[in-house]
């Protein structure tokens, strides 16, 4: 870590967590004050229904006043329409940029020096890091053979390997490159590919970097190559990933939440958040700058593409290529199937690993107009998660509080509306997904342990404890070829969690 | 100790529902709730993209293409 970083981390670290508290205190506030101004008690005498002479409902028209329906809707969209004004804002700045010292990457920067020239074509090389894989590593490589456009070169980025797996990639005919006293795993050993790899890459030149346990849908590699093609403003592509095809309810709750991801992102028209890990594409001279920028204009080792201190390496590369000024987009045809958590236990350090890093990213950067769509991000979730909380805690003080139970027509309303999100958002993926969806209360407790997810990973920040993940460093459940045997992939799946499990 | 003192002593008194605390917190969550569901209508609505015609683009001075005699 460079000596600019260590302050700028610990000034921030603790902001995201007050920042939600002093939203939460405000929010009381100004109830408290409403409520001293107007009358909006709640608690009116419920109304009494006699259903086929049977039996008693209670039911009550209560809603909030029209004034704090619009108000409260009002408050909701300013939010919502600042977080994307600050979003639209960076990358407005960035795609008229012409500053050819601070946006090194900017699409008018990399047009200018390419303008009236022809580089040559498009040419992707394919690097997959993997640490003992052999079981899958062969399936990877064949979906990567198996596109419509093919790679122009596979290279495996071998690191540490005990077992076969530089056997079975030579095997089937693509490079190995085997890393040399690498000891900061992933990020690791694709800075010490990459660095033998990037110099000799050209304007049209691009890299992949794809996990040993993905499968890409067909069309990906050509769609990429075709927008790289006819931009050469443009630094990177993303996958848009779905879920594998894993049974279980752990697994569908995963799957529906990933394809809400993807569907967010078509309708941002392809601007990304995150270029995710398991599948995305860059232009080698995007990767080069960002070498050269860091202990400059960016933090990490000066000549490193990744920065081997962050725990989220992909989350820190997108935000690396985004200061810089970098043009990115997630095309709808560009997908990938990532893998999901098999358990509980390995969901949540996943997820966690994902909060923390994410935090640490933006407290490395501190407040720039690239980070302020990252910042009001978390923040939302904090108050997300404050939003739920106390929703469940009025429904048990209701519950153990009340003689009686009533039904308000009006907050069963705001259910239907709630449930008609949940299953149109994940409409196109398959009945389970519906029917998940339509259940509500799953997925709300779902979002419940992200919450708490998010409050653990606040907290031990605001704290200063170390995040330590040992070998969880890499949460990888097995991944498979769609086409591989049945009892290959129950095969392939033993060996991974046990694995990750430290068995091997 | 009985069974219904036990309960009775865990539960809250009907009054606890007027009290400041609760018509607060009940407030807020009514409020939270709308708000999130006036978010999720937004996610519901389709989106919206302006079609090429109406944007009224100027043709770029330069290809953006690879090929210097791309279209612009």
């Amino acid at each position: 870590m460079t000596s600019w970083q260590k302050p700028k981390n610990r000034k921030y670290q603790g902001l995201i967590g007050l920042l939600v508290l002093l939203t939460v205190i405000g929010a009381f506030i100004v109830i408290s004050f409403t409520l001293q101004t107007n009358d909006v008690t709640l608690t009116q005498p419920p109304d009494e229904l006699l259903v086929f002479d049977l039996f008693t409902v209670s039911y009550s028209w209560q809603a909030p006043p029209l004034f704090a329906i619009i108000a409260a809707i009002a408050t909701g969209l300013v939010v919502v329409v600042t977080f994307v004004g600050l979003e639209l804002r960076d990358a407005n700045l960035s795609r008229r940029s012409h500053d050819s010292i601070h946006k090194k990457l900017s699409p008018w920067v990399l047009m200018e020096s390419t303008q009236g020239v022809f580089h040559g074509e498009v040419t992707l090389t394919a690097l997959i890091p993997a640490h003992n894989e052999e079981a899958l590593i062969g399936a990877t490589i064949r979906s990567l053979m198996d596109q419509d456009r093919k790679p122009d070169r596979v290279i495996v980025v071998a690191d540490n390997c005990s077992d076969g797996t530089v056997s079975v990639a030579k095997s089937l005919g693509v490079e190995v490159f085997e890393t040399v006293k690498n000891v900061d795993k992933k990020a690791g050993a694709l800075n010490q590919a990459l660095g033998t790899l990037l110099p000799s890459m050209g304007e049209n030149d691009t890299v992949m970097i794809m996990d040993a346990d993905t499968v890409l849908r067909q069309g990906f590699l050509a769609s990429a190559i075709k927008h790289f093609t006819d931009d050469r403003g443009l630094s990177a592509i993303g996958g848009l990933f779905f879920g594998e095809d894993r049974p279980g309810l752990l697994a569908q709750i995963q799957k529906n939440e990933y394809t809400r991801y993807s569907r967010e992102i078509n309708r941002r028209k392809g601007r990304v958040f995150v270029l995710t890990g398991t599948a995305s594409i860059f232009r080698a001279r995007a990767l080069r700058t960002v070498a050269e920028e860091r202990e400059n204009l960016l933090p990490g080792l000066k000549g490193q593409v990744y920065d081997t201190h962050a725990l989220t390496e992909d989350n820190e590369l997108t935000l690396a290529l985004k200061s810089l000024g970098a043009l990115m987009m997630s095309p709808a045809e560009c997908m990938v199937e990532t893998e999901l958590m098999p358990s509980l236990p390995t969901l949540w350090r996943q997820r966690l690993r994902w909060e923390r890093g994410a935090m640490e990213n933006i407290a490395t950067y501190g407040i720039t107009s690239t980070t302020a769509r990252y910042w009001s991000q978390q923040l939302g979730l904090g108050y997300s998660v404050f939003a739920l909380w106390t929703y469940f805690l009025l429904i048990v003080l209701q519950l153990i509080s009340s003689d009686v139970w009533i039904w308000y027509p009006f907050w069963i309303l705001m259910g239907a509306v709630f449930i008609a999100e949940k299953v149109w958002t994940v409409r196109n993926a398959g009945w389970k997904a519906r029917l998940l969806a339509s259940t509500l209360v799953i997925e709300l407790l779902y979002d419940t342990l992200l919450g708490i997810v998010f409050v653990k990973g606040t907290v031990d920040m605001a704290l200063g404890r170390k995040a330590n993940w040992g070998d969880e460093h890499k949460h990888k459940i097995p991944r498979h070829s769609s086409k591989e045997h049945p009892a290959a992939k129950h095969r392939s799946s033993e060996h991974r969690v046990a694995k990750r499990e430290g068995k091997h | 100790m009985n069974f219904i003192n036990f309960i009775e002593g865990v539960l809250l008194p009907e009054s606890f529902m007027e009290s400041r605390f609760f018509v607060i917190l009940a407030t807020l969550v009514a409020l939270n709730t709308v708000v999130y569901a006036a978010l999720s209508i937004v996610h519901v609505i389709p989106k919206w993209f302006k079609p090429s015609w109406l944007r009224g683009r100027r043709p770029r001075g330069v290809t953006r293409s690879i090929y210097p005699d791309g279209p612009k």
